[in-house]
């Protein structure tokens, strides 16, 4: 059990380490949102299951209720972090701003 | 002007940080306030109140004035807000978009508004179709959001939150909506005229028990004297007093947020805006 628990927390670090890393090392606006959006719910999916599964340690029916409301805030987390960023990527495009090509634009 | 601003502000910084030269040491045991009355309320409050939450026994019973004013300055926010950026004045300009087509028309300044009936919308100058994903999820979202600001109201004597805070969260699930759709859509659900009847109503339930408590005869916001008025559960009287006392404050907070809102993204219009 310790395992899977170790095993999905690490997950998650390794996930939220690589968004943090690629909210800095992206070159523009657009591609930043990428990994802000979705690494980083991966990421506190793979750790709310450690913590949901830890939690299971002694098993009741209390302590399962509070995995269940983990998951839920999961969930919440899941429907809201991307509509966040595909409403701020909708916000950029409308205001006009050029996605980063890898040629230099001209001017 | 700005610089005598800047040096007003500036004074005004230097006399409060001198000022805190001469508080006592964060989380000092020894400290006036934790000596006497910090003591006498944790040893008191679950025996005097029968309310499990200390920090909401404090707030709003045995400081219950404090808090009613709390609930009269955020109202006055919102008053001060309505005062300074509603703006009465017809736009110019307007837009209007002709349903069944999707034709806009443009009625420029000065020319006369003739009445079109049904089918013509009045539309925003920034209007931009609203995203199918964005309301969709908004639209799941918004009323789990309202539940879990009631829950947060409604448990305020159990566990952290209360009245502001609930009500800032069911605040923020109307400006959900308004972001998610558009202005007109929050205006046509609330009116403004709702949203100001709302606003004085919290602060009128507050200050409405705390006078019901004195008809009673005791005083101002004793709560235990409301028991002859609510027959069942005499025990946790004042945890029902201080329920009815966050509805009034979550009613009154969530009115007020909509006000500021409302008024700020569409400069006192109220009818485009975010």
């Amino acid at each position: 059990m310790d395992l899977f628990v170790v095993f999905f927390l690490i997950t998650g670090l390794i996930f939220s380490l690589g968004g943090a890393i690629g909210i800095i090392r992206m070159p523009d606006f657009y591609t930043r949102l990428h990994p802000a959006g979705k690494l980083d719910t991966l990421g506190i999916l793979a750790m709310v299951m450690g913590l949901a599964l830890y939690n299971l340690h002694h098993f009741s029916l209390e302590s399962l209720l509070l995995s269940i409301k983990m998951f839920l805030i999961v969930f919440f987390v899941f429907l809201a972090s991307p509509t966040a960023t595909h409403s701020i990527v909708d916000a950029g495009m409308r205001a006009g701003l050029r996605h980063w090509t890898k040629k230099k634009r001209k001017g | 002007m700005k610089f005598l601003g800047f040096i007003v502000v500036g004074l005004a910084g230097a006399i409060l940080l001198y000022g805190t030269g001469d508080f006592p040491d964060w989380g000092d045991p020894y400290s006036p306030a934790s000596l006497h009355i910090s003591k006498d309320y944790i040893e008191k409050a679950l025996d005097q109140t029968k309310v499990p939450n200390i920090v909401t026994a404090v707030l709003a019973d045995y400081r219950g004035f404090d808090t009613m004013f709390e609930t009269a300055v955020i109202f006055t926010a919102g008053l001060a807000c309505f005062l300074l950026l509603r703006d009465f004045r017809e736009k110019k300009e307007r837009f209007y978009r002709h349903t069944p087509t999707g034709v806009i028309l443009h009625v420029k300044a000065g020319k006369k508004i003739l009445d079109g009936g049904k089918e013509f919308e009045y539309m925003d100058k920034d209007w931009v179709p609203s995203d199918l994903i964005i309301k969709t999820v908004c639209r799941i979202l918004i009323p789990f959001i309202q539940i879990y600001a009631l829950y947060v109201v409604a448990h305020g004597d159990f566990s952290p939150g209360g009245g502001f805070q609930g009500g800032v969260i069911f605040g923020s699930s109307l400006i959900l909506l308004a972001i998610s759709y558009n202005l007109k859509t929050l205006v046509k659900r609330i009116s403004e005229k709702m949203l100001g009847v709302y606003a004085a109503l919290g602060v009128l339930i507050y200050l409405g028990i705390g006078v019901i408590c004195m008809l009673m005869g005791g005083q101002f916001l004793d709560y235990a004297k409301l028991a002859p008025l609510i027959p069942f559960d005499s025990n946790h009287i004042r945890a029902l007093g201080m329920l009815g006392i966050e509805i009034g404050v979550g009613i009154a907070v969530t009115a007020v947020m909509a006000i500021i809102y409302i008024n700020i993204v569409s400069e006192g219009r109220h009818d485009e805006g975010l």
